[in-house]
Order: C-alpha cells, then structure tokens, then sequence
C-alpha cells in the first residue's frame, strides 16, 4: 500500500509543478503583449495637441542662432554686443513646454528687450499686403527697413513655432492657426514686434499699401491699421508718407483719394501727423517693371518728363 | 599677418544656421540635406593647413555633399554686378544664381581661413588673393563656380556691367575662366547676354564692342547660339 500512496503523491506534485508553470507562462505572455501593446501608442505621443496650421520649423534653434549671427556680424556688426545664445534661449522660453493657446505679451517680453536695437530716423518702412514687393525693396535700396529688416524680425521671418505641455515640449507636427486661438505663439509675437517696430520710429516714416486689393489698400483689421498707426509716438515722428502701389497690369482698386485712403488720413491727423500720399511710386514701381518691361507703364521716357 | 580681414565671426553658427534656412524654408525642394556633414567637410577643406596651400579640390567632398539640382534655365552668370544679381533673382524664384544655390547660399559674403599645424581659423586676418592665389576663400568660389556652370541646363543667361572700367568682360576673371570652359555644350540650348550700365554711370562697353566682342566670339567659336542685349530692361 506505501507504493500506491507514492505514486499518487508523485502525480499530485507533478501537477502542481504544471500548473505553476502554466500561470508563469500566461503571466509572462501578458507582460510581453502589454509592453508591446503601449509601446506603439508612446511612439505617437498621444498626449501632443493638434491644430490646423503648420508646426514648428525643424531646426528651429540653427535657422535662428545662425540668423542672429549673420545679421550681427555679417549685415549690422554695430550691433557687436547681441549675445545671439541668449536670444535664442530667450525666444525658446517664451513658448517651450506651454500650451500654446496662452501666450501672452510677458512671455515674449525678455526676447523683445535683448533683440530690439534703434532704428535711425526717417527710414522705417511699414507695410500692408505688399510683402513681396517692400522686402524686395529694401533688399536692394538699403535706406529703409522693414520689421524684417530688423533683428527680431529678421530672426523670425517665415519661421514658425509654438510648444506644448508634454515633452519634448516643442510641437513640429502642427501650430495653432489664429482662427482656433488667437493668443498662439506665432501671432502674439508679431503683434508685440509690429508695435515695438512703430514706437521706435522717428522723423519721416513711409507706408507700402496696395491699391489692387479688392477689400481696399487699408484696412483697420491689418496689423498696420490696428496696431502700428496707433503705436507711433507723435513726438517723435513728424510725417506719414503713403506709397500706394499697383500692380503691373493689374486693377486700379484703389487711388490716393480713395475711401479707404481718405479714412487712414483722418485718423492719422487726429494725432497731429502730416500725411502726402503718392500712387505708384516711381523708384519701387521701376522694380516692378524688371519683370513686366514690355507694358506702358514701364517705358523708360513719359510724356510728362 | 595678412592683408584680408579675418575670418567671419561666429562662422559655424552662421553657415550652419544658414544651411538649415535653405533646406528648411528658402528650398525645401532640395531635401534632406545633413548640415553638421557639410560644415565638417567645408572646414576640413582648409583646416589645418597652410592658408596658402588650399586648392578647389579641396572643397570635394563639401560640393558632393551640398549639390542639388539646378533647374534648366534657370542660371544666371554675371560680373561686377552682385547686388544688382542678387536683387534680380529674386531668392531664386526667377532665376537661380549661384547664391541662389545651397553651397552659394553657404557662403556668400562670408571670409575664412585656418593656420597651419592648428586646428583652429583664424579670425585675425586671411591671405588675399594677391598674396596668394590657393586661399580658402578664392578657391572656395573657383569650385562652387565649376560645379555651377557643370550643373547649368538649358537657356543660359549672363548679366554684365557695362560701365566696369577695363570692360563688362573680365579676363582673367571667373566667368571667364571657370564657368565657361566648364558649360556642358550639350546640354544648353542658348546663351543669352545682357550688357547692363550703371544708372547715370559710363557706357564704356557694350554688345559688338570692345570685351563684349571678345565673349560673343569666343563663345560662339565653341559652338553655342548666343544673342546679346543692351540695357535689357
């Protein structure tokens, strides 16, 4: 009867033994599929937000290192003492690991203190709808400058950024555009720029507006028209000259006596500045003609000289 | 120690921030390109060295690296006439000139230099290419200049100044000497010359006439349709 009883407690042990060895496998198998299983959503970082507009530019932290730089030492040296390592820190501050739908005028006020620099008098030139054609300007006659032409917004220009509250921080995939919050990164700058760029104007200061526009050549919801008219410090500015330009060819929407027009006068003598306002103005309307040499517009000898 | 300025400041920073700018926002359509590769091959080109010792073939690797297409009709050539060039091209919308490209976009008006037996540039001065001719800077240009005439395609334009004392066509000069015997005849349909004065400045040279003639000869010796235009508006 003992060989019986051993036999039995064998079999009981060994299937003990098997189903311990069971449970292990199935608990192994478990924490293989569930590491698997989460690793892959990781890999998306489901917690980044997602907007409409284009994300941060890829090497953000180059492009604008290399930008200050360049300007400093290759275009302004005069401005020697820029320590660029600090600006760059200063701008990624202002947005990294913030949700960009909350900037605000404080977090880019460190960037706009280091960056800013004087403008001297009688050449800053504001703009509205004529991209293209104002930068192509200054480009080639180095007596006016954009808020492109200067350091911030020279950093700044076609470049794009904004962060997000989880890591890394910076969102490359996608940016707030203005119609989902207008407080995002991108435009807070610009805002804060365009006015720092109209305070420190002094003397004659000059406007590019473009008079084959449908909506009008001004318009009160451009930056120009709700912020950089407002900003000018009639102290120090004396005259507004418009440049009111058409293109080549195109709709004369617009003249110097148009509605519009005539509203930006009014509301640029109510604070006392003098206004002359010119349509097409010749030396950037020769620039206009480089690539449209064959129209009337653009014989080298009028009737009128 | 030498005549020429020193080496730009800051010249990493500058050239690689630079390289990011025209991959990322001024051309994307080039690609990816790897920027911290080609800053290490620019500088191994001259590192090291004697700043006099520096040859166009130096910069090899860095060109190989850098090299993109250019699109057909799309070169602009030019002499004594940068700012003017630059203007017109508008960044490579209307046509593509050498600093329109990404190893011109590089370096363009930038200096450099090293030392010998170190590993450091010399931000003091630089050889000019009076003191010697195989400075990094010269021969720099003189391969970015090869590899642009190798790589230009179809309708060829050049822009010269026709008020440049001694003529609108340098010779010696790079034109001259580096981008015409290195246009590919078979692939350029036409060369097309504009002879520009400066507003108000002489007309000391123009089409038919004086350096213009020599060009105009000289390239249609080797075969190429060439017209030429004064004052092209």
């Amino acid at each position: 009867m003992p060989f019986h009883q051993g036999f039995a407690r064998m079999r009981q042990r060994t299937g003990l033994l098997v189903g311990i060895a069971v449970l292990l496998a199935a608990l192994v198998l478990a924490v293989v599929l569930a590491s698997v299983l989460t690793q892959g959503k990781e890999d998306v970082s489901p917690k980044m937000l997602k907007w409409k507009d284009r994300g941060t530019t890829k090497n953000l932290q180059e492009v604008i290192l290399g930008r200050c730089y360049n300007y400093v030492m290759a275009r302004y040296p005069e401005l020697g003492d820029k320590d660029c390592l600090k600006i760059w820190e200063s701008l990624k501050h202002a947005f990294i690991y913030k949700n960009p739908c909350n900037t605000t005028t404080e977090d880019y006020q460190p960037l706009m203190e280091l960056a800013s620099h004087p403008i001297p008098c009688n050449k800053s030139l504001f703009w509205s709808k004529t991209n293209e054609l104002v930068h192509r300007y200054t480009k080639s006659n180095q007596n006016f400058l954009t808020l492109e032409d200067t350091l911030l917004g020279y950093m700044a220009d076609r470049v794009s950024w904004c962060g997000d509250p989880s890591a890394p921080g910076i969102n490359y995939e996608s940016c707030p555009k203005r119609s989902e919050c207008e407080s995002n990164p991108g435009s807070v700058f610009w805002k804060m720029a365009s006015k720092m760029f109209a305070e420190a104007a002094c003397g004659v200061v000059q406007v590019m507006l473009n008079g084959s526009v449908e909506a009008g050549a001004f318009r009160n919801s451009s930056i120009f028209g709700s912020i950089e008219i407002f900003n000018l410090n009639p102290d120090k500015v004396s005259a507004v000259h418009i440049w009111l330009m058409h293109d080549i060819g195109g709709p004369e929407s617009e003249s110097c006596s148009g509605h519009s027009i005539k509203r930006l006068k009014s509301i640029l003598e109510e604070r006392n500045f003098k206004i002359t306002c010119e349509d097409n103005y010749r030396p950037v309307q020769l620039l206009q003609c480089v690539h449209n040499p064959d129209h009337t517009d653009c014989r080298l000898c009028t009737n009128t000289t | 120690k030498w005549k020429g300025e020193g080496t730009t400041k800051n010249l990493e920073s500058i050239v690689i921030g630079r390289c990011y700018d025209y991959i990322r926002i001024v051309n994307p359509a080039v690609g990816e390109k790897n920027c911290s590769e080609i800053w290490e091959a620019f500088k191994n080109a001259f590192i090291n060295k004697d700043p006099c010792s520096i040859l166009p073939k130096d910069y090899e690797l860095f060109i190989n690296l850098s090299l993109h297409t250019i699109p057909p009709n799309k070169s602009l050539f030019w002499e004594n006439n940068h700012l003017l060039v630059n203007a017109f091209a508008g960044r490579g919308r209307r046509y593509m000139s050498l600093a329109d490209t990404l190893f011109g976009f590089f370096a363009d008006f930038l200096n450099w230099c090293g030392q010998a037996n170190s590993a450091g540039l010399d931000y003091e001065s630089c050889p000019t290419t009076e003191e010697c001719e195989n400075n990094a800077v010269e021969s720099f240009w003189r391969m970015a200049s090869i590899t642009y005439a190798q790589h230009s395609s179809g309708v060829i334009h050049v822009l010269l100044n026709g008020s440049s004392v001694g003529g609108a066509y340098p010779d010696p000069g790079f034109f001259a000497d580096y981008e015409i015997p290195n246009l590919q005849k078979d692939k350029i349909s036409k060369i097309v010359i504009w002879v520009v004065d400066d507003i108000e400045g002489p007309d000391i040279d123009s089409c038919g006439n004086y350096t213009v003639k020599e060009l105009e000869n000289r390239l249609k010796i080797l075969g190429y349709d060439v017209t030429c235009t004064n004052n092209y508006k």
